[in-house]
């Protein structure tokens, strides 16, 4: 708990200063509200807010899952197929590049306004930083423990198991941290292009009603709900396997 | 005895060991000793069937006269690091050999655990390799080893790890551990003293291209190997290996 300290501490200050700038200086609250105005809106609009978040964690969710399947599946099928790799990976980089501006709309075009558009652009943002660091962690095994594990005799699959998964796992978590930080954002993104619900339907009913207070509550929602991504992995990290985090921890 | 007949190996058109045999007989330790780079590891990586996909190789190895596959259940070998996996404990660590040779993990570990005592580990059984000092370390990958229960072994410098001190204690320890349950051992090393300490024989091996140049058997018991005792084979392995790297 003291590790986060001061980054809490830290928050604080910022959003004391901000909050004297608004009661000192000449700024309408239409246009910045004081921090005091944000979580007043949260408080007042919460079944709102909710009701709208609860369509985004399920989005995010979903296809945060499907994406960490799908990316370990897929790193599998790479690591053992080397011309797989070298045919799929310029295509999957590619596919980076295409901004979220148009993938989002077209999504929708193709897919209409249910779910599925969603979970898609979810699984297209989030998919990539988690496959590559999986097949940087597989590339990381050390070549003494691999001849190793062969010498005994052990065959392709038992040294993938047994060396080369371990040795991926602090990559691994890296690669879902990255993605995490995507996966709220991108389902926001989505829901702007075009849903029924949701945070980004929140926050663009509120810029459309001009009210600033409501799309800074929507932003601490999106905020709120990336951090306890990340938390939760973070916890899961630490518990899945103690021995992983024991080993990393000695040879840092 | 397990013998390696014809053994060439090649970088592209660069021939790092040229039409090498050797002989490892049961029971006895033979040092491989020669100049940085002249391809002593790839001899025994051969052997143990990880020779890098790179190099390309011929050449044959007999037990006892029928020609078996690379790697050899016969053998086992431990690499130049402990390479203890981080993620598992010691005694998991120590029973992966069995586990990979077919035990169940209980087994395995059922078959580790009595020998920790005389391995120097006890009450490590449950820690993890990097709670463990560097000879502790070394001890736990010869128990992986050793454990195998192999006619014969393939070390590669297995002491290049320790400091001076933990390096003769632990050469000592080995041959102790030898003498309780003989294997044929294939060490590789480039510490004359090491080898003069530790062989029954000694295989000098020559760079560019790697071969076999000079096979000295030691016949004084380890017991008696006196500074004095050994200066004589110290001086010719001394010439010839100054000869090989000039
Ligand atoms: N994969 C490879 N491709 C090309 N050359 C290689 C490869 N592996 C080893 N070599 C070369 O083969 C030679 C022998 O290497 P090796 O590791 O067998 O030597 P060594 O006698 O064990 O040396 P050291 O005493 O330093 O451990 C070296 O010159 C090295 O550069
Ligand atoms: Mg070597």
């Amino acid at each position: 708990m003291p590790r986060i300290l001061p980054a809490l501490l830290f928050a604080a200050l910022l959003l004391a200063a901000w909050e004297i700038y608004c009661a000192t200086a000449d700024v309408s609250p239409l246009v910045l509200p004081p921090p005091s105005g944000v979580l007043r809106a949260l408080v007042v609009q919460r079944h709102q807010i909710l009701h709208h978040a609860g369509s985004t964690i399920l989005v995010a969710a979903l296809g945060f899952s499907l994406s960490v399947s799908f990316a370990c599946t897929a790193s599998v099928a790479l690591h053992f197929a080397p011309w797989l790799r070298r045919g799929a990976m310029p295509l999957l980089v590619a596919s980076q590049t295409v901004p979220l501006v148009a993938l989002a709309p077209l999504m929708i075009l193709w897919f209409g306004f249910g779910l599925l558009p969603k979970v898609l652009l979810v699984i297209l943002v989030t998919f990539f930083p988690i496959l590559v660091s999986l097949l940087s962690g597989y590339a990381r095994a050390p070549g003494a423990f691999v001849d190793l594990l062969s010498s005994m005799g052990a065959g392709r699959w038992q040294v993938f198991r047994r060396v080369t998964m371990p040795s991926a796992r602090p990559a691994f978590f890296a690669g879902l941290r990255i993605s995490a930080t995507y996966a709220i954002v991108a389902t926001i993104f989505a829901e702007y292009a075009g849903a029924r619900a949701g945070i980004g339907i929140f926050i663009l009913t509120a810029k459309n009603n001009f009210r600033a207070d409501l799309v800074l509550a929507g932003v601490v929602v999106s905020a709120v709900l990336t951090l306890a991504l990340l938390g939760a992995l973070h916890i899961i990290d630490r518990t899945t396997a103690r021995r992983f985090r024991e080993a990393s921890d000695a040879t840092r | 005895m397990l013998r390696v007949e014809g053994l060439t190996i090649r970088a592209g058109s660069r021939v790092l060991v040229d039409d090498l045999a050797l002989a490892i007989p049961d029971g006895r330790i033979t040092c491989l000793i020669g100049p940085s780079g002249c391809g002593k590891s790839s001899v025994i990586k051969w052997l143990s069937g990880i020779l890098d996909r790179s190099l390309e190789a011929s050449g044959r190895a007999f037990l006892d006269g029928r020609p078996v596959p690379r790697p050899d259940p016969a053998l086992a070998y431990q690499p130049q690091q402990d390479a203890l996996f981080p993620w598992l404990t010691v005694a998991e660590n120590a029973g992966l050999g069995l586990e990979m040779r077919g035990q169940s993990r209980r087994d395995a570990r059922a078959r580790v655990l009595p020998l920790f005592a005389p391995f120097g580990l006890e009450g490590c059984a449950d820690a993890f390799p990097a709670q463990l000092s560097g000879g502790m370390r070394q001890r736990a990958a010869f128990l992986r080893t050793i454990v195998q229960d192999t006619r014969f072994v393939a070390l590669d410098e297995p002491f290049s790890a320790l400091d001076a001190v933990t390096r003769l204690r632990m050469q000592d320890w080995l041959c102790a551990r030898l003498t309780e349950t003989p294997r044929g051992v294939l060490m590789v090393t480039h510490d004359l003293h090491e080898a003069t300490q530790m062989a029954d024989r000694i295989l000098v091996m020559s760079a560019r291209p790697g071969r076999i140049v000079a096979d000295i058997p030691l016949t004084t018991p380890r017991a008696a190997r006196t500074e004095a005792a050994l200066a004589d084979t110290r001086s010719t392995l001394k010439s010839l290996l100054l000869k090989e790297t000039s």
